[in-house]
């Protein structure tokens, strides 16, 4: 199997405090990854490590087989901060066209992303009166409007409802489809279910790096949800 | 970079901030400029002051434009765009937007290379938007007065036009890198607005009381903007009553080199800045 992104022994200090403990990972190409893990245990930071923004104190991060972070990934990288980064002041037509012109794309294929997103109606609407669900799509639309190969998304479906997560969730599927790679992180254990591969991820550390059908087993439960917390708690109890 | 000056010509012109402020400069310019030194002109016929009165009709006649358009622009025009190039950039701070830009965007340099290409395009937008309005105006006023136009020659538009876009480009410039400097729009528009509008004013007046001062005073980049407008204005040492901001402290070319000398420093620490640190 191809190998879009490798992480070696990542170690990550934060704020002067250790937050990712030497962990090591692949991420498939062409599939859903999902990252789930508690709280503050360290998903943002990895995925910052993976598209290159996040100082990294030892350890390697190759994506698409260059180092994280190369000039030359740019284009080929999408990532959906955790909070909106969309300008508030103008439509969210005009900031998916915003970013679509920095790629050189065409205004059509910035109108189809904004309807991939469920926001025709809302085109010409100012992004900063959005309702909450709005506004991260709104930014979701400005990740995807260039086609990246690796798409980086941070927790692209809070605050929707069901029918709109369902859509969203159909739509990664058709991008891993068509060859892309997606890493998504969540809290959501039935959105769990709809990846390809899990990484479990727990106080800066990687407690799990299988199928969903795989964590399951290991956790001998046919629910996610358990199967985590069986996870959580067994690691606790080797670590006491 | 050409998909960076075309993605920010599209965010400022699609700006509702932009427009406000070409607005609010084309009204101030037509008011002070034109509306006041009119009913000013009226006046001094009525009451019989010919020299005031032709004084005025020369400032609001056509071959006063390039005047005109320049002597708002160290104080009022450059606090405009001040705050238009600060918010510009600061904003890209404030909504985590240079964020996603960097990461999945074309290079650092070249996103601060098209947001200032953008600028630029947009400060020659408000010139000679600015120009044609003074002019038109103008045309009016003076044919309504039944008066003859006289009109300025070309060379007395292009010291116009450049003199107004340079103190219009190092205000922009000061407020592109207040914006990056304090990662936001609202602390850099605010501060620059403080600094053109307050304390180059309070410092001029100190160094007059200080003799001390004076060195730093007469090369401040209000100081540098203000002479430039005097020496296209034609206004000298000893005229009194001027616009706001026009001083009479260094001669024109001495001006406008260290205008450029601004703009260029105030571009460089800003690139600095934007490639360096975190968004
Ligand atoms: N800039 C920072 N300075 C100091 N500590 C930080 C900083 N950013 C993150 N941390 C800490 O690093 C840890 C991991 O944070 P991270 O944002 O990666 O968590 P997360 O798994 O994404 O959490 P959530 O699900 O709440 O988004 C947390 O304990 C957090 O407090
Ligand atoms: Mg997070």
């Amino acid at each position: 199997m191809d190998t879009a992104v490798e992480v070696r022994e990542l170690v990550i200090r934060r704020g002067g405090r250790e937050v990712l403990h030497g962990i090591s990972a692949q991420i498939q190409r062409g599939v859903i990854t999902g990252l789930l893990g508690p709280s503050g245990s360290g998903k943002t930071t990895m995925m910052r490590a993976i598209v290159g923004v996040q100082v990294v104190r030892s350890g390697r991060v190759t994506v698409l087989g260059r180092p994280a972070g190369s000039p030359a990934l740019r284009r080929t990288i999408g990532y959906l901060t955790q909070s909106p980064s969309v300008y508030a002041d103008l439509t969210v037509r005009e900031n998916v066209r915003y970013f679509a012109s920095l790629y050189g794309i065409a205004s059509d294929d910035a109108d189809q992303t904004i309807r991939d997103v469920g926001l025709a109606d809302q085109a010409r609407q100012l992004v900063g009166t959005l309702s909450g669900g709005q506004h991260s799509r709104a930014s979701l639309a400005c990740a995807l409007v260039s086609r990246p190969e690796l798409l980086v998304l941070d927790e692209p479906t809070v605050g929707q409802d069901p029918v709109l997560r369902d859509e969203l969730w159909k739509r990664f599927r058709q991008l891993a489809d068509d060859g892309a790679t997606l890493l998504v992180s969540s809290h959501v254990m039935d959105e769990a279910n709809r990846c390809d591969r899990l990484l479990l991820i727990r106080e800066g550390e990687i407690i799990a790096d299988d199928t969903p059908a795989a964590v399951k087993a290991a956790a001998g439960t046919d629910d996610l949800d358990q199967a985590f917390l069986t996870l959580v708690r067994n690691r606790t109890e080797e670590g006491s | 970079m050409i998909g960076s000056v075309r993605a920010e010509l599209l965010r400022l012109t699609r700006w509702p901030v932009t427009w406000v402020v070409t607005g609010v400069w084309l009204a101030l310019n037509v008011m002070f400029g034109y509306v006041f030194d009119l009913l000013g002109y009226r006046d001094a016929v009525s009451s019989g002051d010919r020299r005031l009165a032709a004084e005025l009709l020369a400032q609001i006649s056509p071959a006063g434009v390039p005047a005109t358009m320049t002597q708002g622009l160290p104080l009022f025009g450059g606090a405009l765009v001040l705050v238009l190039a600060a918010v510009s950039t600061g904003n890209g701070y404030g909504w985590n937007t240079w964020k996603t830009v960097f990461t999945q965007g074309p290079p650092r340099l070249a996103a601060f290379g098209g947001t200032m290409a953008a600028l630029a395009v947009v400060l020659v937008g408000i010139v000679v938007l600015s120009l044609v309005v003074d002019l038109a105006a103008s045309a009016v006023v003076m044919t309504a007065e039944s008066q003859a136009l006289t009109w300025p020659t070309i060379g007395e538009l292009a010291e116009g036009v450049g003199g107004a876009l340079l103190i219009a480009g190092m205000w922009a410039a000061a407020g592109a890198m207040l914006g990056i400097v304090a990662k936001g729009p609202a602390l850099s528009a605010g501060l620059g607005l403080i600094w053109v509008l307050v304390v180059e004013n309070l410092l001029r007046g100190v160094s007059g009381l200080l003799g001390a001062l004076e060195p730093v005073t007469d090369y401040l980049p209000g100081t540098a903007a203000g002479s430039l407008a005097a020496a296209i204005g034609g206004v000298t040492g000893s005229e009194s009553g001027g616009a706001p901001g026009v001083v009479t402290i260094l001669t024109g070319p001495s001006a406008a080199t260290l205008l450029t000398g601004y703009a260029v420093v105030f571009m460089l620490v800003a690139g600095f800045l934007m490639a360096r640190r975190d968004a």
